[in-house]
This record gives structure tokens, C-alpha cells and sequence, in this order.
């Protein structure tokens, strides 16, 4: 049976699964430096490997409450389209061998409130591990849309779409 | 192999269409530039070579015949007409296909009648050409005459006629020449058939002083007088005479001891370097540490080392910067064609100018700035440029100027797209925006209907014109000059003319700042921005037009409150810094709690668009791993950043903020 390795982060009391080959590497999150006018899932930069990084809040980006940052708080810094960005997340557990028919595709019904981050869903053991839309999560015209424009729903991927321009987005001058 | 081919065939592609550029004043004149000629068949030459070691045979076909057309033209059997020239234009285009479709692996275009226009133009050349002259090198000996006399010599004419006799004295025309080369340069000789089948040889010698010992020349069977060149070839040397001063700056006579090195390398050397940057800085403030702790051990031997290390490093930095500088005639010189092309493709007429191409930059930036740059020369072309009526009508010349500059203003890179073309009309933009669902601004003025134009999804055109619309978009540009460190501006005044204006920082790595903090925030800012340093307190600030602003000189300067950047409540003080922050834009006051000194520090990009703000041009780290961001002087001043209101609006803080 073919097996893919994910690393899993734990958010708000769920647990969630990014593919290892999307991982460079997983920090302690110790200080982030705050960047103005950046969109509110955006705690700041942080310092890595030589790069300076942005740092997502995974919890601001599925509208969770905001925490304060624990000894387990943790930075997973992923890789995809040649960008890294590291994920702020409330801890991150461990490589996990998943096998692959275990992984299924989203189900409708779980396509709610964080419902398009996301692109798989598996089990292991009891306990629902679900799996992230790297591109969704990272999208950045998702992410700059201010919360009054939601409203533009499944349009919003689209590029092509002028709707989501918000002040922040397009740099100016 | 083949990138060495790539890289080594996009060198003369770029100086193939330098000279022809150069070659176009030449048209219909009776003897092209000898010079620019010359370097053409060279760089024809040479890639005809290369296609023919990757076997790339429809390059090396296009490039052999175009040489073949050079030849004759620098031959004087040529002359180059405004057809010749579309040929040469045509065959440039073919060798840049040819190399696209073999770097990318597609197929390879046909070029059989462009090999047919060649050869036409060559057949049609030798009949109307003026008539072949005496020999293959005469140019080569016009060229040399010219320089001769360029450097103040007179030229001789000495002929050797020899003689049983002389032979038996040891004079020979080996030995006469040997003799002639002791006083002075020999242009030329030439032996020449008299009537009986006797040799006589003809030297034509460049000379500082008029010969000596005529008798003695004499009796070697030399005879002496002063050259006179055939008429024919008098005019065609003064021609020249008038053009050498622009000949010498001809792009071809680039030293060629040239080392080609692969830019990964020269950035491994960067990052090595501030790497050391960093690690230096650290044994600074370990020995500040010390020095402060205790004083009984002497450490101003280490001091000066640290001290002299700081030196050679920030020349090393300097060095490896200056390496990787090249000139932006890398990316400018592809334009006239662009422009050109889009010309012949529409009714509008227009041309480009071109000024401060020796600008140098970094090889990093060029190489980005390829596509930007190409998108605002067509979009200037195909927005702002009238059709030659409208121009008429609106008294302006019925050709449009383009005008494509770089200059270097401190430690900033300026490029310019400038047209006198009609405009951008803000009302256009502002209903365009509108249909669109575009964010409209509060108030109508350059930065805000940039704004517009780079908002994702904007086109002016309902349907994609030929020339922007398989651009990359405003967008595109923006967000690429954002991710270099530079910002871009946009002045437009409808019915005179449009100009974008990017700046770009003159190299990515290093730059001198000054480290400022507010509510425990620390940033650096670029020390070219930077005028002066003021103390100001709260009761300095007064509230003019819905901003804050203070007493600044004989005005006012509006205020940017460092802490309301970060939407952090300020650290109340009696006494603040206030940097007056300058750029070509205009003035502001940056308002900050404690100024922490001055760094040397390495620059990082935000390259990430979730980071790419205004205001921030990029990120450094100190040492400790806690990167400081770098505030952008020029989107400062430009009003992107908007002034403090003075209204202090209840500030969301993060919980991290340390």
C-alpha cells in the first residue's frame, strides 16, 4: 500500500496535514517583526535561513479567535510556486505516514467556514486529520480581500476579477 | 553547451541591433559607416560560428548571407538602402526567433525567403553600387589614413623601384621596408607591374616629421613625395574625419579580455560577504560588551582589526557590486524596434529616444526589468501615442517621441517611459473603474489613477489591442518593481503627455541607513533619504488641511508618525526625532522615538506579495535574527503613504509584538 508524508500541525483543537514536500522546515515561534498596512493574517516577517519570510496566522485566515503564543507555538515554513511562507500554528505534532486510499477528497458538507483551505480529509486513528489547499491558504488575493468584501465568494479566485483589489494589494507608488 | 551558446548568442544579438541602430543614420549614403559596418560583419560572423558548432543551421544560413550583404556593403559595392536596412531588420528578427524556438525547444521557423531578400539585396547592390575599388582592404587603409592623421602624421608616398645593382648591395624590398618601418607607420604597399613586366612598390608611410636624407633614399632607389590620395577616395576620408569622434564610442570596441560568469556564482560571493557582514557585526557588539564590562584587558588591537575588517569588507562589497553592474543599452537598445514594429503594424507614427544608456545597474534588475519596461514602451505606444491626425489637430508633430532615459540620482536608479501623447484622462479611468468594481479613490490625482491602472484586472481597452494587450499588464510591472526594492510613479497631464518613472535602489544588497525606533518597533531607513535630523516635541505639531505637519524652514512638512505606520500607540515623549526624509517626490518629517545610529546594512527583498506594502522597501537582520524593516524613502514622500491624521483611531495591537 503506498504511503504519502504529511506533517501535522494542530489549530484550534483540530488537526490539519500538509504534504512533507511542501515543509522546509518548522521553527519555534519566537519573534515576528510587525509590517505595516500587510493584510490582518499577517503577523509580520521573521528571519529564515537567510530569507525574510512572511508569517501567516493560520487562525486569523480561518477566522479563529486570536491566541496568545505558547511554548508550543509553532512556524511551519512551506514551500509552493517558489514562494515560502511560514504558518503560524498552535503546534505541530509530527511526520505522519499516510496511506494514500485513506485520503479522501473533501466532502461538500465540510466545505464551511475554512472549508475552501482545505482538500483532503483523512483519519488517523479516531481523530480527523484534514488535509490543507497549500494554494488556497497562500493565495494572495484571498488573502488581502477585507472582510467586508466577502460577499464576492466564488468569484474571488479568479483572477481575472477586479472585485478583490484592495488598497493594500496593489502597491502603490 | 547550449547555455553557453545561449548566453554567448544573446551578447550579439544585443550588439548586432546596437549597430544597426547605428546603421540606420547611414541609409542612402554613398558609404555606410565603415565602422559600424565592420562590427556587424563581425557579430554576424561570429554567430554564424556558434549556430554552426550547436548545429543550428537556419541561424548560421541567415547569418552567412547577411555577412555576404556586409561584406559588399563594407567593400563599397553595397550601398545600404532603406530596403537593405528592412533586410537586416528582418534578419535580426529571424536570428532572435531561431534562438527562441531553440532555447524553449519548439520548432524552428523557416527563413528561405528571407535568405532570398538577401541575396536579392546583394545582387541589387553590385549593379548600382558604385564601382568596385581597387582592393578588398581599402577601407581598412581609409580607416588607418584617417587615424594617421587623426594623430597629427603626414603621410609619404615612398616607391622602391629595384635594380640589379641595388640587389647586389643587399637592397632589397625587405630591407627598404625594414628601413621605411624605422620612420614611420606603413599604411600600405604595393607592388605595382610596369610596362616591361618590372616591379616597382609603392609605400605609403605615416610619419611624424618630413623624411630626411632624400639623397640617401635616393641611392637606395627610393624615391620620396608627399601622398596624395586619389580623388575618389579624398571625400570618403573627410566623411569620415567628420564622423570619428562618434566612431570611437561605437559599442563594438568593447575590450574583449571579458570573463563571462554565471550570476549564481557572483551571488554565492554577495551572500558569503554579508554573511561576514553580519558575523562582524557581531564581534562589534561582542567587544562593546567587553569594552563596557571590563577594562582591564586592552582591546584596541582588536578594535582596529574589527575597525579594518569593516573596511575591506565594505570593499569587497563594492567591488563584487561594481562586477555585477552592467550598462541598461543591455535592455534599452531592443526598444526602437519594438517601437518601430508597433509603428508599421498601426497608422501612428512615432519614434524612440533613447539617453543615459551607460547607466549601470544590476544584473539582477536588468534581467527584471526586461518585461516592465517592454510592457510601459507599449502601452506608451498604444495608449498614450494619437493617430497622426489627432496630433495634427492638436498642433503637435505628426510623429510621437518616446522617450526611454536612466539616471542615477544618489543611490537610486531613475528610468523613465515619458510620450507626448494625449494623456491620461482621469475620467476614463475613474468610469472604467467604476464598471469594473474597481476600489474607487477619495480624491482624483496621479497616485490614485495609478493605482487604478495596476489594480488586477484593469485594461483601458475593451478589447486587447495588439501592442499592450499581450502584456503582462500594469499589474504585473508594479508588482515586479515593488518586489526590487523600487517603487513606480505616475505623471499624466491630458493632452500633453504621460510619464512613468520607476526607482529602483542602484544595487539590492547593501545600503547605508540610519536605525530609528517607535514603540519598540526598529526600522532602518536609507541614509541618501535622509536631509537632517530635528528634535521636535508634541507642541511643535499643528493640524493643517486634515494632516499633521510642523514648522519645517520657511514651510511646513507634513508628519509621518512612525508608531501610526505600525498602528501602535507612540511612546509618549518630551522630546522626538524628526527625520526630514527627501526624495525627488518632495519632503516629509518622520516622526520617531530614538534614533539608534547609523548601519551598514544587507538588504533583503520582500519578494513574498503578502509583505510587498508601500512604505517598506525591504528587510535587513542585525545580528540577532530579527529582521528591521527598511522604510522606503521615495513612497514616503510620494503620498502613498498617507500622513499621520491626527486623529489618534483606536490601534489594533498584536499580541507578538515585542
Amino acid at each position: 500500500m503506498s504511503k504519502e508524508s504529511y506533517v501535522l500541525f494542530e489549530l484550534g483543537g483540530s488537526i490539519y496535514g500538509i504534504p512533507s514536500q511542501n515543509v522546509q522546515h518548522i521553527e519555534m515561534f519566537e519573534h515576528v517583526t510587525l509590517v505595516p498596512n500587510a493584510n490582518p493574517a499577517i503577523d509580520g516577517v521573521v528571519f529564515s535561513r537567510g530569507q525574510v519570510i512572511p508569517a501567516l496566522n493560520l487562525r486569523i485566515r480561518f477566522g479563529l479567535p486570536r491566541q496568545e503564543k505558547t511554548v508550543r507555538t509553532r512556524i511551519v515554513f512551506v514551500i509552493a510556486h517558489d514562494r515560502t511562507v511560514g504558518l503560524i500554528v498552535d503546534s505541530a505534532r509530527e511526520f505522519q505516514n499516510l496511506p494514500v486510499d485513506s485520503i479522501h477528497p473533501i466532502e461538500e458538507t465540510l466545505t464551511g467556514i475554512n472549508g475552501r483551505y482545505l482538500k483532503a480529509v483523512t483519519k488517523v486513528g479516531e481523530r480527523l486529520v484534514l488535509i490543507l489547499d497549500l494554494d488556497a491558504v497562500l493565495n494572495v488575493d484571498d488573502v488581502q480581500v477585507p472582510a467586508e468584501a466577502q460577499s464576492i465568494g466564488s468569484e474571488r479566485s479568479d483572477p481575472s476579477q477586479p472585485g478583490q483589489t484592495s488598497a493594500t494589494t496593489v502597491s502603490t507608488h | 553547451m547550449r547555455d553557453d551558446f545561449l548566453a554567448e548568442a544573446d551578447e550579439h544579438l544585443v550588439g548586432i541591433r546596437q549597430g544597426l541602430l547605428q546603421l540606420e543614420a547611414s541609409v542612402g549614403k554613398a558609404q555606410p559607416d565603415a565602422k559600424v559596418v565592420e562590427g556587424l560583419f563581425l557579430e554576424f560572423h561570429s554567430f554564424k560560428g556558434i549556430s554552426a558548432i550547436v548545429g543550428l543551421a537556419p541561424a548560421e544560413a541567415v547569418a552567412h548571407r547577411t555577412e555576404d550583404f556586409l561584406r559588399l556593403m563594407r567593400e563599397g559595392k553595397a550601398q545600404l538602402s532603406a530596403k537593405g536596412l528592412e533586410v537586416l531588420m528582418a534578419a535580426i528578427q529571424k536570428l532572435e526567433q531561431v534562438v527562441a524556438a531553440f532555447r524553449s525547444g519548439s520548432p524552428l521557423p523557416g527563413y528561405e525567403s528571407l535568405l532570398a531578400d538577401i541575396t536579392a539585396q546583394c545582387e541589387h547592390s553590385s549593379l548600382t553600387g558604385p564601382s568596385p575599388r581597387s582592393g578588398p582592404s581599402d577601407t581598412d587603409l581609409l580607416t588607418r589614413v584617417e587615424e594617421a592623421r587623426a594623430r597629427g602624421l603626414q603621410l609619404w608616398q615612398y616607391t622602391f623601384t629595384p635594380a640589379r645593382e641595388l640587389n647586389a648591395s643587399g637592397i632589397t624590398v625587405t630591407s627598404v621596408r625594414e628601413q621605411l618601418s624605422n620612420t614611420g607607420e606603413i599604411l600600405k604597399a604595393t607592388p605595382q607591374v610596369q610596362g616591361k613586366g618590372d616591379l616597382k612598390f609603392e609605400f605609403l608611410i605615416a610619419a611624424r616629421d618630413a623624411p630626411n636624407d632624400l639623397a640617401g633614399w635616393e641611392a637606395k632607389g627610393v624615391a620620396i613625395k608627399p601622398a596624395e590620395l586619389e580623388a575618389s577616395q579624398s571625400p570618403a576620408i573627410q566623411a569620415e574625419t567628420a564622423e570619428s569622434a562618434e566612431a570611437e564610442h561605437s559599442p563594438f570596441l568593447a575590450p574583449s579580455h571579458i570573463v563571462r560568469v554565471d550570476l549564481k556564482r557572483l551571488d554565492d560571493l554577495m551572500r558569503i560577504t554579508g554573511e561576514m557582514v553580519i558575523h562582524r557585526s557581531r564581534l562589534e557588539a561582542q567587544l562593546a560588551r567587553l569594552n563596557g564590562a571590563a577594562a582591564r584587558v586592552d582591546l584596541r588591537g582588536i578594535q582596529e582589526a574589527s575597525g579594518g575588517m569593516a573596511r575591506s569588507l565594505r570593499e569587497l562589497r563594492e567591488a563584487i557590486m561594481r562586477v555585477r553592474l552592467v550598462t541598461v543599452a543591455e535592455i534599452f537598445a531592443r526598444m526602437p524596434f519594438v517601437v518601430r514594429d508597433l509603428a508599421r503594424q498601426t497608422q501612428k507614427k512615432a519614434r524612440l529616444e533613447l539617453a543615459g544608456q551607460d547607466t549601470a545597474v544590476d544584473k539582477y534588475l536588468i534581467e527584471r526589468l526586461k518585461d516592465p519596461l517592454l510592457h510601459l514602451v507599449r502601452n506608451a505606444f498604444s495608449h498614450g501615442v494619437e493617430s497622426p491626425e489627432e496630433r495634427a489637430a492638436a498642433s503637435k508633430p505628426q510623429e510621437a517621441t518616446i522617450k526611454l532615459s536612466a539616471s542615477t540620482i544618489g543611490d537610486s536608479v531613475i528610468i523613465r517611459v515619458q510620450d507626448d501623447g494625449r494623456g491620461i484622462n482621469p475620467h476614463a479611468i475613474l468610469q472604467r473603474a467604476k464598471t469594473l468594481g474597481v476600489e474607487l479613490p477619495q480624491a482624483v490625482d496621479n497616485h490614485s489613477i495609478l493605482q487604478i491602472l495596476c489594480a488586477p484586472g484593469f485594461s483601458t481597452r475593451e478589447d486587447a489591442d495588439r501592442a499592450a494587450g499581450r502584456g503582462m499588464g500594469m499589474t504585473v510591472v508594479n508588482a515586479i518593481v515593488r518586489e526590487l526594492g523600487g517603487n513606480l510613479t505616475l505623471d499624466t497631464e491630458e493632452g500633453r503627455g504621460t510619464q512613468f518613472t520607476i526607482r529602483l535602489p542602484l544595487t539590492l544588497a547593501i545600503a547605508e541607513t540610519l536605525l530609528v525606533e517607535a514603540a519598540g518597533q526598529k526600522c532602518a531607513i536609507p541614509q541618501s533619504f535622509v536631509r537632517e535630523i530635528l528634535l521636535a516635541s508634541e507642541d511643535q505639531l499643528q493640524i493643517a488641511n486634515g494632516i499633521e505637519v510642523i514648522p519645517y524652514r520657511q514651510g511646513v512638512l507634513p508628519v509621518v508618525r512612525m508608531a501610526k505606520l505600525f498602528n501602535l500607540p507612540g511612546t509618549p515623549r518630551s522630546k522626538m526625532c524628526l527625520l526630514v526624509i527627501t526624495s525627488d517626490r518632495g519632503s516629509v518629517g518622520l516622526l520617531a522615538e530614538k534614533v539608534l545610529g547609523q548601519r551598514e546594512v544587507v538588504v533583503n527583498a520582500l519578494r513574498d506579495p503578502l509583505i510587498q506594502v508601500p512604505g517598506i522597501s525591504g528587510a535587513t537582520e542585525l545580528g540577532d535574527g530579527k529582521p528591521v524593516l527598511i522604510l522606503d524613502g521615495a513612497s514616503l514622500t510620494s503620498g502613498s503613504v498617507r500622513p499621520a491624521e491626527p486623529d489618534i483611531s483606536s490601534s489594533q495591537m498584536h499580541q507578538y509584538a515585542t
